[in-house]
């Protein structure tokens, strides 16, 4: 393997790793959001709209028509991975309409693995374009009590 | 120009009260290293500015590094964006510069995207929004970055009459609560006559790119500056790892003291040399080396820094030409341990062979190392290297930008040896090529004679300002010691300055000197 190679290994490898990170901190965002569990053994459903929340934010920066770009990629990303996501589209103003029509007919578990597919898109996408960073002080405008340290840490594994 | 004093022609009293009386403008300090220096302190607080330029030339950097270095939590810095550049995509560039602290951003610098308002709605959204933020959050300094594709896209270019209402306004609102504000735009030079935002504005940045052959710098002018003095013409600027760097063509060096009255000579370490200057070169004197390759001036240039670190005198040495592994080893040839100051801080070796930089960037890559090391004496070691290292639309101004350095320098007590390398043309003496003599206090010229069937080397010393020196034609070695002058003048010869003298004495007897040992056997 020569020195390219290895390097497009790393540089994979690292890219793996933030994922991951991205996902844990979207899965944390979404469990936090989550009322806690009736019954054990049970998920609740998340009526949680993630997207309602970080829209007025994100559009702070990127504009409407820019946020409403950032989430229909996010949408192209997160289906590859969780088929039911395709149903979801995206109106006008920027919000998602399909998840009320989602949760008749899939568990709690699915939605919750839906939502985190696709605020990991949406926030993969931040922390590539402005940097773990400012994507984290975005996020964390919005939910100022949610520890982020782990969009950071691709940056001090990086570094 | 200088704007008079008024109060200048009144009595003490009077002149003070009026003082007192006038209203006290703070400087806010732009972030950009340089520019508090052509402005004249900073930028004046409650200002409301423009810079503008054609794309490319650093608007953009120059207004983030502003907003960052003046946004605090209590007063931040707005960043309003319209449908050019988005902050996202700004942010993303600017974040590589080290002035972009990442914890300011959302806090002390607020970024918004008022594209959507500009689109759908008009002048009047747009204002509305601007001032609804600026209300919230007490904004200190707010940019419009780009003002211009605002304006285009508010008045379809037919009229101007609302871009100026709304100028007025965003004027009105922002002075009044007491905001310091940058409009960005893209703006060609035609269009300063014509566009009545120029007249409005209190202070316009003007940058712009010049090329030349295959070089090209990016320049600033501060074109208007209400209530304050600037300083004047065209400055580099240059975007690093920094941001944005601009250098003031007075090289921030105005208002430096003066030479003392009375100076004290300094060694050349070279003694029959200081003998030949009548004690030394006075301090803060500049002297000019100069003749043709070989003639040892870089090794007179070693020669004078090592004695100033042997008196405890720190020294930079600005080389062009020659690798400084290359000084060093010369000198330790010599017995002086330039490695053993440079370990100290007391001695800095500069290597400057960039073949796009401006004089004004050099000059300050050189004071900034006299600073550093509180040199006292200063080696440009040669100035036509110097010249070649400078992008070829510099190449004019050097001259003019040397003098301003030299001056400056030899002002605030730095002693300089330049050197300079001229042929010798066997029927004159020339200095220089330049007509640089005028920037050097005393001058020595090295050159080659033909005598006895050997080229030799003479020195002379052809100026000395302020002192009386020798006028002999001196003969000199260049040994494991250094320049070592080795005989009296010669009384034996005439035209030695030509470079091939006629002999009027007898010929002193010599031994033949030793053949050169054969390259190899053959």
């Amino acid at each position: 393997m020569n020195k390219t190679q290895k390097k497009h290994l790393r540089a994979g490898a690292h890219a793996a790793h933030v994922a991951l990170q991205i996902r844990s901190v979207a899965r944390d965002l979404m469990v936090y959001e989550t009322p806690s569990k009736k019954s054990p053994g049970m998920v609740p459903h998340v009526e949680f709209n993630f997207n309602e929340r970080l829209r007025p934010h994100i559009e702070t920066l990127y504009g409407a028509a820019g946020y409403r770009s950032l989430l229909s990629r996010a949408l192209v990303q997160a289906d590859a991975e969780v088929p039911w996501l395709r149903r979801m589209h995206m109106k006008s103003d920027g919000s998602l309409d399909g998840f009320e029509a989602a949760k008749a007919k899939l568990g709690s578990e699915e939605i919750l693995e839906g939502k985190v597919a696709l605020l990991s898109q949406l926030l993969g996408s931040l922390v590539a374009y402005v940097g773990p960073g400012l994507a984290r002080r975005l996020v964390s405008e919005v939910w100022p009590k949610i520890p982020l340290g782990s969009l950071d840490s691709d940056r001090r594994s990086a570094g | 120009m200088r704007k008079r004093d008024k109060t200048a022609d009144l009595p003490g009293p009077k002149a003070a009260a009026a003082k007192a009386n006038r209203v006290e403008i703070r400087r806010l300090p732009t972030g950009v290293r340089g520019l508090d220096d052509i402005l004249g302190g900073g930028i004046l607080e409650f200002s409301f500015n423009l810079i503008a330029g054609a794309p490319g030339c650093g608007k953009t950097t120059m207004a983030h590094q502003i907003a960052f270095a003046n946004g605090t939590p209590r007063r931040p810095a707005l960043y309003f964006t319209f449908l050019g550049e988005p902050a996202p995509k700004m942010m993303r560039y600017q974040q590589q510069y080290s002035y972009f602290e990442e914890a300011k951003v959302g806090r002390s610098v607020r970024f918004f995207n008022l594209s959507d308002v500009a689109l759908k709605r008009d002048l009047n959204a747009v204002l509305g929004e601007i001032i609804a933020q600026v209300k919230e959050a007490n904004a200190g300094l707010v940019v419009i970055d780009s003002f211009r594709t605002l304006a285009r896209k508010a008045t379809g270019e037919r009229c101007d009459v609302e871009v100026q209402s709304f100028v007025y306004r965003l004027s009105q609102f922002l002075t009044t609560w007491e905001a310091t504000t940058f409009l960005v735009g893209e703006y060609v030079e035609d269009e300063i006559r014509d566009d009545s935002l120029f007249t409005m504005v209190d202070g316009i940045f003007w940058l712009s790119q010049v090329s030349e052959r295959n070089s090209v710098v990016r320049k600033l002018q501060i074109m208007k500056l209400r209530g304050q003095e600037s300083v004047p013409g065209l400055h580099t600027i240059r975007i690093g790892e920094d941001g944005l760097q601009a250098f003031s063509r007075t090289l921030g060096l105005t208002g430096k003291r003066t030479k003392p009255a009375r100076r004290r000579y300094l060694s050349t370490g070279v003694p029959d040399l200081d003998t030949m200057l009548g004690g030394g070169i006075f301090e803060g004197d500049s002297l000019l080396v100069a003749g043709p390759s070989g003639t040892g001036k870089s090794a007179l240039a070693t020669q004078f820094i090592a004695e100033g670190l042997k008196r405890g005198e720190p020294g930079i040495m600005a080389i062009f030409e020659e690798r400084p592994d290359g000084y060093t080893r010369r000198a330790a040839t010599f017995g002086l341990k330039l490695k053993q100051a440079e370990r100290k801080g007391t001695l800095e070796t500069l290597y400057l062979r960039p073949l796009d930089l401006s004089v004004d960037e050099t000059m300050q890559e050189i004071l900034d190392a006299i600073r550093r090391v509180g040199a006292k004496r200063l080696v440009i070691d040669s100035l036509v290297g110097f010249e070649m290292a400078l992008a070829p639309g510099f190449r004019a101004d050097f001259r003019e930008s040397l003098y301003r350095m030299i001056g400056a320098l030899t002002g605030a007590g730095i002693t300089i040896l330049s050197t300079v390398e001229v042929e010798d043309t066997f029927t004159g003496l020339p200095f220089s090529h330049y007509a640089i003599s005028f920037l050097t206090d005393d001058i020595i010229r090295f050159r080659y004679v033909e005598i006895d069937g050997q080229l030799r080397k003479v020195m002379v010393v052809i100026k000395k300002r302020g002192g009386n020196h020798s006028k002999d034609i001196r003969e000199y070695v260049i040994t494991n010691k250094g320049i070592v002058l080795i005989h009296p003048r010669r009384t034996d010869y005439v035209g030695l300055t030509t470079g091939i003298p006629q002999r009027t004495g007898p010929r002193a007897a010599q031994g033949n000197e030793k053949a050169p040992e054969p390259k190899a056997d053959t």
